[in-house]
C-alpha cells in the first residue's frame, strides 16, 4: 500500500485575540494509506476536527505540510483538486443539504465542476444506488429520516469520484438505526470500491470497524493501532477523556478475575465464544 | 409534582396535505421525585411527548395534568409552569447569547424577577451543581468556552430557575466519553440530592441503565413498552425490530445464557456482571 496523504510536522492555532491564541495541534505526522480505514477517537478538543480540516485543505497549517496524492495543500492553485479527491461530510445532515430534491442534491457538486448533463446523471444514480437511496431520486430532502439525509450527504461526496472521504462525526445527531445504515454504507464504499475513510467520532464502538484508530490529546497523536491495540490490552484511555467499549471494559474485569480471555474479544461475539 | 398525560394525541398540521399524527393516545406518568427514561427512533414521538409536558405544544385530543390539574384550563400560568418543569433542548449551547456566563445563567432567574444577591445565589447555585466554578467562569464569554462547558453552562441557566422537574433531550450528544460521563453523573446528583425530578430522553441504552428506574419506549408515537430497565431490556429482540440497541452487557448476559451458562441476566453494572460471569464460569470448572 502507497500512502495516499501524508501530514509532516504540522501545527494549527486559533486566535483568541490579538495576543492570544490557543494550539489546535501540534508537530502532529500522520501518514493515511490508499484504501485504509481510519478511525480518530479523542476527547472534545483534542484537534480531531481541525485535523481533519487539513486533510482536504479548508485549514492550511500554521507550519509543517501536508500532501494529498502529491499534491501540497498549502499551495492555492492545488486547493480545488484536493477538495475532489478528498470529500467532506460533517455531523449535521441537515446543513449539508442545498437542492430540493434528492437527485439535484447529489448533482450539484458535479455541475459546480461543468461535468456534462448525461455524466452527471450517470454519476449520481450510481452514487444514490452505492448509499441504497435508488427509490429516493425524486424525494424532498427534508422528509428524509436522519440516517437517509446523511446517506444522502455521502453520496453528494461520491458522485465526485473521490479517493479519500473524510468524516467528522457522521453519526452523532443519528438514532441507532440510522447510524447502523451509515456505517454499512460507508464500510462497503471501504471494501468494494476502495476509498480511503478517515472517520471521527465519539462512539468508541465505531472505532472497532477501523484498520487502525488513532487517538488524539491535546493537538498530537496519543496512541494508534489496531482496535485490539488501543482496547485489548493495557493502554490507559480515562486519562485521555475516553473510556473502552462496553464488552472491552467487561473482558479487561473478567482477565483481572482471573479468566483466560483472549485480547481481541472485543465484541459480544467473540466474548461469548471465549467463554462458552 | 406528579406529571400525568391521559389519552394525550398530537397531529402536526391538521387539515393539510402534510398531516402527521405523532402521538396516539399516551398514557404518560411521572411521579414526584422519579428518574424516568425515554428511549424510541427518531420520529416515534418522544420530543412531542415532553413538548406537552410544560405547555410547549398543546394536545390535539387527551389531556396533561400537573398535580392533577389540566395545565390547559382557565387560569393556569404557563410561564410560571415552564420555571417548575424546565426543557433543555437538543444542543442547548446553540442558546448560549450573553456575553458572559453569569448573565447568561442570570437569564432566566432575572425573568423570574430576582436580583441582587438572591440572583447571584441562584446563580452560583446553577453553576456549581453543574460542576462550573463560579469565580473563575463567570466573568468567561461563554462562546469561549469547551464544548463540554458550554453544555454544562446552558443547563446551569435552567438549573438557575431551580425547577422542580427538568426534561432532557439528548443532554450529551456531540460529547467525549468522560464528558458524558461527568455529565450523567451531575444529573444524577440533582436527582439523588436535589430531589428533583429527572426526565431523560436518550439513544445511549447504557446512558440510560444507569440511571433511570423507569423506561418507556415509544414506537410510532405510542407507549410500545414499559417498566423497569431490567423488564424493558429483556425484549432484547422486539427492542432490536424497534431499531434500538440493546446495552452491550444485557447482550452479552442474554447470549451467554442462550449458550447455556445459567447465570442471572438482570445486571447492568459492569462490576457486577463481571463478578457473575466469573462465578458461574468457576462453577463449570473453567
Amino acid at each position: 500500500m502507497s500512502a495516499l496523504i501524508e501530514v509532516h510536522n504540522i501545527s494549527y492555532y486559533y486566535a483568541l485575540d490579538e495576543h492570544q491564541a490557543i494550539p489546535a495541534l501540534n508537530d502532529l505526522s500522520l501518514s493515511v494509506d490508499r484504501g485504509e480505514y481510519t478511525v480518530v477517537i479523542g476527547a472534545n478538543g483534542s484537534g480531531k476536527s481541525t485535523l481533519a480540516r487539513h486533510l482536504n485543505a479548508l485549514l492550511v497549517p500554521a507550519t509543517g505540510k501536508v500532501w494529498v496524492d502529491g499534491l501540497l495543500t498549502s499551495e492555492p492553485e492545488n486547493k480545488w483538486e484536493i477538495r475532489r479527491r478528498v470529500g467532506m461530510v460533517f455531523q449535521n445532515p441537515d446543513n449539508q443539504i442545498v437542492a430540493t430534491t434528492v437527485e439535484e442534491d447529489v448533482a450539484f457538486g458535479l455541475e459546480n465542476l461543468g461535468v456534462p448533463p448525461s455524466l452527471t446523471r450517470q454519476r449520481v444514480d450510481g452514487a444514490l444506488r452505492l448509499v441504497g437511496l435508488e427509490e429516493y431520486t425524486t424525494h424532498a430532502p427534508h422528509l428524509l429520516s436522519g440516517g437517509q439525509k446523511q446517506r444522502l450527504a455521502i453520496a453528494g461526496v461520491i458522485a465526485m469520484e473521490p479517493s479519500c472521504l473524510v468524516m467528522d462525526e457522521p453519526t452523532t445527531m443519528l438514532d441507532p438505526r440510522g447510524r447502523k445504515e451509515v456505517l454499512q454504507t460507508v464500510r462497503e464504499m471501504n471494501r468494494q470500491r476502495g476509498i480511503t475513510v478517515v472517520h471521527i467520532t465519539h462512539f468508541m464502538e465505531e472505532a472497532l470497524l477501523a484498520d487502525r484508530v488513532l487517538v488524539m490529546e491535546a493537538g498530537r497523536i496519543a496512541a494508534q493501532g489496531a482496535p485490539v491495540d488501543i482496547f485489548g490490552g493495557d493502554l490507559e484511555l480515562e486519562p485521555l477523556g475516553l473510556e473502552a467499549p462496553a464488552i472491552p471494559r467487561l473482558a479487561r474485569l473478567l482477565r483481572a478475575g482471573g479468566l483466560d480471555i483472549p485480547r481481541d474479544a472485543l465484541d459480544v461475539g467473540k466474548l461469548v465464544s471465549a467463554l462458552c | 409534582m406528579l406529571i400525568e398525560t391521559k389519552n394525550l394525541s398530537h397531529v402536526y398540521m391538521p387539515g393539510t396535505p402534510f398531516q402527521v399524527k405523532a402521538l396516539h393516545e399516551v398514557n404518560f406518568v411521572v411521579e414526584k421525585g422519579a428518574f424516568v427514561g425515554i428511549i424510541g427512533e427518531t420520529g416515534s414521538g418522544k420530543s412531542t411527548l415532553v413538548q406537552h409536558l410544560n405547555g410547549l405544544l398543546k394536545p390535539t385530543s387527551g389531556e396533561v395534568l400537573v398535580d392533577r390539574q389540566n395545565i390547559w384550563q382557565e387560569g393556569m400560568d404557563l410561564r410560571r409552569l415552564r420555571s417548575r418543569i424546565a426543557l433543555l433542548f437538543q444542543y442547548p449551547e446553540h442558546q448560549l447569547f450573553e456575553e458572559t456566563v453569569y448573565k447568561d445563567v442570570a437569564f432566566g432567574p432575572r425573568n423570574l424577577g430576582l436580583e441582587g444577591t438572591a440572583l447571584e445565589e441562584r446563580v452560583r447555585y446553577g453553576m456549581e451543581l453543574m460542576g462550573l466554578d463560579f469565580e473563575t467562569c463567570k466573568d468567561r464569554s461563554p462562546f469561549n468556552l469547551s464544548g463540554g462547558e458550554k453544555r454544562r453552562a446552558a443547563l446551569a441557566g435552567i438549573l438557575a430557575m431551580q425547577p422542580e422537574t427538568i426534561v432532557l433531550d439528548e443532554p450529551t450528544a456531540g460529547m467525549d466519553p468522560s464528558g458524558r460521563k461527568q455529565l450523567l453523573k451531575q444529573i444524577r446528583k440533582l436527582h439523588r440530592e436535589e430531589g428533583m425530578t429527572v426526565i431523560l430522553v436518550t439513544h445511549d441504552m447504557e446512558e440510560i441503565v444507569r440511571s433511570a428506574e423507569k423506561l418507556y419506549v415509544f414506537s410510532g408515537g405510542r407507549i410500545v413498552l414499559q417498566g423497569l430497565p431490567s423488564e424493558v431490556f429483556s425484549s432484547s429482540r422486539y427492542l432490536r425490530e424497534l431499531g434500538l440497541d440493546v446495552p452491550p452487557l444485557a447482550d452479552l448476559l442474554q447470549s451467554l445464557r442462550e449458550f447455556g451458562l445459567e447465570l442471572r441476566t438482570d445486571i447492568f453494572d459492569e462490576q457486577d456482571a463481571a463478578q457473575e460471569i466469573i462465578k458461574t464460569c468457576k462453577k463449570r470448572g473453567r
